[in-house]
Parts: C-alpha cells; structure tokens; sequence
C-alpha cells in the first residue's frame, strides 16, 4: 500500500460516508501499532463507529485499545464537546447570577455554531498539543463526511486570516470570540496541515464515477488550502475472477473499470491504493488486520443456500406514498448511502403517475443534475445550493437591514454576514421555503450528511421563535417543526446498506427522530447484493452477510421497509430510476413515452 | 475620558445578524460603535453568552439582573455608573459620555429600540 509507505506524523482519512473510511483508518493504525509505533486514533465523525469496529465504548477522552498493543482511540463527539465548553463558559457563574440568567445562556449556546466550534478546537488541540505529539508518533484521523470535513478543515485558515486582520472583537464568530486568545494554537494547527511532512491526506473513494468526481472535488478544495500531498485510495473494488459466471459481478467488474479509466485526471498524479471488496464485513480486528493483506484473506466462508430474499420493493412503499397527493418526503441517513439516488427514484416514480413533484436536494455535493438526465413536465428539480443561499441571505440582509448604514457599518455587518452562522440561517431558511409547497404538491428532499443535527436543532429554534411571535396574539399557525411531526405532511424515509454499522447508525437517528417527535415512515435498505440474487462466490458471501442485516431492519428497526438491488447498470436517468423502484419494463415502456 | 461599558443580553453575536430575524437595532448600535471608537471612544461590550463572568464580577450588573432579569439588558455603565438600560444608546448619546467635541455625521438609527435582543431569542449558534 502507497500511503502506508513512511507515513508522516498525522494521516487524514476523507471520503463520502459508507466508502470505508472508518475502515481503513482502523486498519492503517493496527498495521502502524503492530509495526511498533505508537499510535493515536482520532475520529471527528458525528456518528463515529470507531468504538463498534474494536467492540468497545471509546468515547470523548483517549482510550487504549485493549487488543492492540500501543494504539489509543479518541471519539471527538460533536455534541459532548459543546457540552464541555458550555460547561467552561457556564460553570464559574452558576450560583452567581441568577438561574434564569444562567439557563438563558446556556441555551444561547446551545446550537450548532457552538458545536463546530468545540469540535473544532479539540481538533486544533490534537495537532499542536506537546504532549500529545510526545506521546504518539502517529495520529490517524478518520474525519466526516467531505462536507464537514472540508469545513472543519477550512475552519484553520479562515479563523487565521480572520484573527490577524484583527477584527475579532466587533465580528460575529460568535462563542470563537473566547478562542482569539489561542491565535498562535491555530497558526501552529494550519502550519501543520499545510506541512507534507507532517501531513498526508488520503482520499478514499469507491470505483464509482460519482464517488470519484466527488473526491476530486475534496482534493481541489483542500488543495487550496494547502494540503497539497494528497493520497488516492479506491476501496471495494470487486476482483477480476469474479466475474467469469455472474453477470451482475460481471457488469460490477466491468463499471468499476470504466470508473476507474474515466477517473478525473486531477486525480491521476496522486499515488494510489486499491483495496479489494472482502466477503467478511470489516468488524474486530481480525478482520481488518486481513484488510490490506490479500494473501491472508480466505476464500468466501463455506455459506448455507439461502432462501432467496423475499422484500418489498421500493414500489410497495411508493404505492403508500401517493395515495396522500402531496406532502413532504424526506431521505435521511448518512451520506453515500444514496440518498440523492433514492430522493430521485421515488420523485421519478410519482411523477410518472402523474403527480406534481418538486425534488430538491441540500447534499453540498449534489449530483441530482447528473443522476436525473431528462426531466418530466410535472417534475420540478432544484438544489438548495449552501453558496448560492448564503450569498442570497447576505445581499437580503445588506439591502435591508443595512439599507441605513453609512460605508464603515456597511463594511462591518459584510465582515459579520461572513460567519459561520449565516451559512445555517440561510440554508434553513431555503429549507423552510421549499417545505411550504407541499402542502400542494410532493416535495421530495435528501439531506445533506449532516443535515439532521443542522435541520432538527434550526428547526426546533424557529419554531420556538414562531411560537413566541405568533402564541400570544391567537393567530392559527403552522411551524415547520410542526409539519415534520405530522405524519400526514411528512414521509421521513430512512436509507441504509446492509451493513452492521450503518444499520446501527440508523437507527440511532431513529432515536433522534423519535426524541424531536418525528416518527420515520419507512426503511430503505439500498444497494442490496442480496435482493440482486448474485451468482459469484464473494457475491454470495456478501449476500449471505447482509441477510442478518436486512432481518433486524425488517424485524426490530422498520415499521415498513424496502430493499432496493445493487444494479448492473449505475441508476442514471429517469428510466434506470424507475428500474430501481421495482416499477415492471412493460409499464415503465408505457409511462414514459 | 469615561470608560463606556455596554453589558449586551446573551447574543451570538454583537451584531445580531445569526438570528432567525436579523435585528436593526443590533446593526445600528454595531455600526455606531464603530463609529465612536474610530473617533476615539473607550467602548467595551460584554456578552453575556460569551462573558457572563464579567456580569457576575460587577457589583452594578450583578444587581441589575438579579432585580430585573436579562430581559432588562442591555446595559450601559459610564464610568462604571449606570447611564442607560433596556435600549440601546444612539450616536449622540454615545458622543456625549465619550466627550467628543462632534457627533459625527447623522446618526444612523434615531432611537434604537430593543427588538427582543440579538437573536430574537432563538437559538443561533
């Protein structure tokens, strides 16, 4: 493996969600730990699965690995490291001033701004720390998903820049204004990143054009901002061999290739790795120690013959869907699970009958033009784009708010709109926009990989905000957090593979639906090899593997769920989108004339 | 000259622009800060979201919220003496405790008025 050759002292590991980082990540600190370094694992992900992978809780402190010898673990939860800075900022005051005072803070400081920024400086922490750095000759980072990471890795730069030109005081960086006193910290974070080195940063990607597109689009970005040596690592890719007597390992085979003979020439410079798909899922450190290891890989286990997989297909939910008319639809789940596939597939499906649906999509790193090529009358396409709604919000607020402003308060509220928090106020906003139509109509929406956390906590906070302007003056109204909890408005459908982690990930957000009174509609298990009814050995194995997986999503997770088949062909295109809802040829024929 | 202290309910941030609602009185009293430090004002802000230390410290702002609450913020000491509180200051109020011989070009919002604070009270950070 390339970028396991004299790694540097910080490894990042970026990609879509469900490519493998985690995975990988792992395996590159066993194999560093077991070549005798000491090793630190760091994963900033909000649904980190660092602790289910070595079957043990980790948590928000360093933990060491009790099965491998010199490796720790450290879970940077988003959420508990808010929790410690409002304990900070909070603690020394309780009992001082008043409890209601003290409650109004704490609430003040308890939305998504304040969680980026704490993650982000126990991330900044962990690259400058001396005793840290003392302690581990490596540290492996398996980061988010590609839109947090990017922000979070961007974060350096911006607060540098921002901090030296000195206007940390009037600006809204909101709870960073108590971190300006670290500004040598943060220059030290961003000289490290930037430092080859130091650093490297390994892309992880599937062998798939979308997966590969979407990498290089992570290595522009963050080769802007300095991190220029940059590794290439293609992850799953199904062997040769495989596809002598199986047409679906066959077409696999044969797509993987052209995905990676069409990959972006951006790309092609950067050493790479691939890494082949394994029939044993990448759990307990067997497993992932065999990962880059392909001589003590076994062949596929000796499996049972299954029944084949009997499920309802995408259609059967879709079916349940449309008899409402209209209403909000919504994908949730972590990203690359193909949630925009998905939206796109169930938007195409109602359209088809020939109702009116509006697909929009909040992914940063959307590809709904790319999937849907060739758009039906009755089937409007948008995308709240975070830039474009931001830049709209900016101008919105300078034309009014700051109409009355003189050239320097002008200057200021432009340096403020520049925060963090304008992005979130105006992608809700945008969100709050769209959701209004489907009261007439079907609004089909993915969300973004973090989407959830951003939308539940805006959404909660505006509704609150709502209900205090509009509550004392008896006026009927209706909420955007109320029309999410109305199962009669909104369809939440909750997309997974059938895989271990990703199961366990979504059900969680189950959990967290259930606690913001959102109780979700339906269940897709995608990209099922099992419901694809492979004939390859590994195939098979796979198959066999998922069969637990999609039993307890049938079983104890879903109230009513889908299994939707890995295809031979990429789903692009209205009538591949249909061939994934389970919709038959004959009918497909006639509908889309 | 007299040090002016404004003691801000808890914001995100100073100018309120994280809010749900983006408050016109927080984007005139930022502007008119600006104003009056640039002319050679001592003005501090003090958040309470950020800050509440600082509240707690002040004898003064210690028993401003104890009898009336942080809804009766924001603040403002001159000289650590209480000068105003539940609204904003305009540009002529704050030249005339700097002491500036001129206000400056017309102020920018009249009469700032306290619009439910930064914010609007929802949860913007």
């Amino acid at each position: 493996m390339n970028f396991l050759d004299q790694p540097p002292r910080f490894l990042f590991f970026t990609g879509k969600g469900g490519v493998g980082k985690t995975s990988i990540a792992c395996a590159t600190a066993i194999r560093l730990a077991q070549a005798g370094q000491r090793v630190l694992l760091v994963s900033t992900d909000p649904a980190s699965n660092v602790g289910q992978v070595f079957g043990i809780t980790i948590g928000n402190r360093v933990t060491a690995i009790p099965s491998v010898a010199r490796l720790s673990a450290l879970e940077i939860d988003p959420q508990a490291a808010a929790q410690a800075y409002r304990d900070r900022i909070v603690g020394p005051v309780r009992g001082m001033l008043p409890d209601a005072v003290v409650k109004g803070i704490e609430e003040q400081l308890s939305g998504a701004c304040t969680t980026e920024i704490a993650a982000f400086d126990e991330f900044t922490e962990l690259l400058t720390n001396p005793s840290l750095l003392a302690e581990y000759e490596h540290i492996v980072f398996d980061t988010a998903p590609t839109g947090h990471t990017i922000r979070l890795l961007q974060l350096p730069g911006a607060w540098s820049g921002f901090l030296e030109a000195g206007k940390g005081d009037a600006s809204c960086l909101g709870p960073l204004a108590g971190l300006d006193k670290q500004r040598a910290q943060y220059k030290d974070a961003v000289d490290a990143l930037a430092d080859p080195v130091r650093t490297r940063l390994v892309l992880v990607a599937r062998a798939q054009q979308a997966a590969l597109r979407e990498v290089a689009r992570t290595h522009d970005e963050l080769a802007a901002i300095g991190l220029t040596r940059q590794y290439l690592v293609v992850n799953g890719v199904l062997a040769r061999d495989e596809a002598a007597r199986d047409p679906l390992a066959a077409a696999i085979v044969e797509r993987e290739g052209a995905a990676l003979a069409a990959m972006p020439d951006i790309l092609r410079p950067l050493p790479n790795d691939q890494v082949p798909l394994q029939p044993f899922n990448l759990v307990g450190i067997d497993a992932l120690h065999r990962l880059f290891d392909s001589s003590e890989a076994p062949g596929p286990l000796g499996l049972e013959e299954a029944t084949p997989l009997e499920a309802p297909s995408l259609a059967s939910l879709i079916e349940g869907i449309a008899q409402d008319g209209h209403g909000l639809v919504m994908l949730m789940g972590k990203g690359g699970v193909g949630k925009t596939t998905l939206a796109a597939a169930v938007a195409v499906a109602l359209a088809n009958r020939g109702l009116p649906v509006h697909l929009t999509t909040s992914d940063p790193a959307a590809h709904l033009n790319e999937t849907l090529m060739g758009v039906r009358d009755n089937l409007t396409v948008s995308r709240i784009d975070p830039r474009a709604e931001t830049e709209r919000y900016r101008q919105h607020v300078l034309q009014t708010k700051g109409a009355q402003l003189d050239e320097q308060g002008r200057a200021m509220l432009e340096e403020d709109l520049r925060s963090p928090c304008t992005e979130e106020i105006a992608v809700f906003q945008a969100f709050s926009r769209i959701i209004r139509e489907a009261g007439r109509k079907f609004v089909v929406m993915d969300t973004a990989p973090t989407g959830h956390t951003l939308l539940l906590d805006a959404t909660g906070s505006y509704d609150r905000e709502i209900q205090r302007q509009m509550g004392g003056k008896g006026i009927h109204f209706t909420t955007p957090m109320m029309q999410l909890q109305d199962p009669k408005q909104t369809k939440v459908l909750l997309v997974t593979l059938a895989e271990t982690t990703l199961v366990l990930e979504a059900a969680n957000l189950q959990a967290d639906l259930r606690r913001a009174g959102i109780e979700p509609w339906a269940w897709i298990v995608n990209n099922s090899v099992a419901a694809a009814r492979p004939i390859s050995a590994l195939l098979r194995q796979r198959a066999h593997n998922e069969r637990a997986e999609i039993d307890a999503v049938a079983g104890i997770h879903a109230r009513r769920y889908a299994v939707v088949p890995l295809l031979q062909e990429e789903p692009v295109g209205a009538d591949r989108l249909l061939e994934l809802t389970g919709v038959q040829q004959a009918e497909r024929m006639v509908l889309l004339d | 000259m007299k040090m002016i202290q404004v003691f801000d309910p808890a914001l995100c941030c100073s100018t309120g622009v994280c809010g749900v609602e983006v408050d016109q009185a927080l984007v005139a009293f930022s502007a008119d800060v600006d104003w009056a430090r640039s002319q050679g004002a001592r003005i501090e802000r003090f958040n309470l979201a950020h800050q509440p230390m600082a509240f707690a410290e002040n004898a003064t702002v210690k028993g401003f919220l104890e009898r009336s609450g942080a809804e009766a913020l924001p603040l403002v000491l001159v000289g650590g003496e209480v000068a105003l509180a539940g609204r904003y200051p305009n540009r002529g109020e704050l030249g005339r405790w700097a002491g500036l011989a001129q206000h400056g070009p017309k102020p920018v919002a009249a009469d700032a008025q306290p619009a439910g604070g930064c914010c609007s009270g929802g949860r913007c950070c």
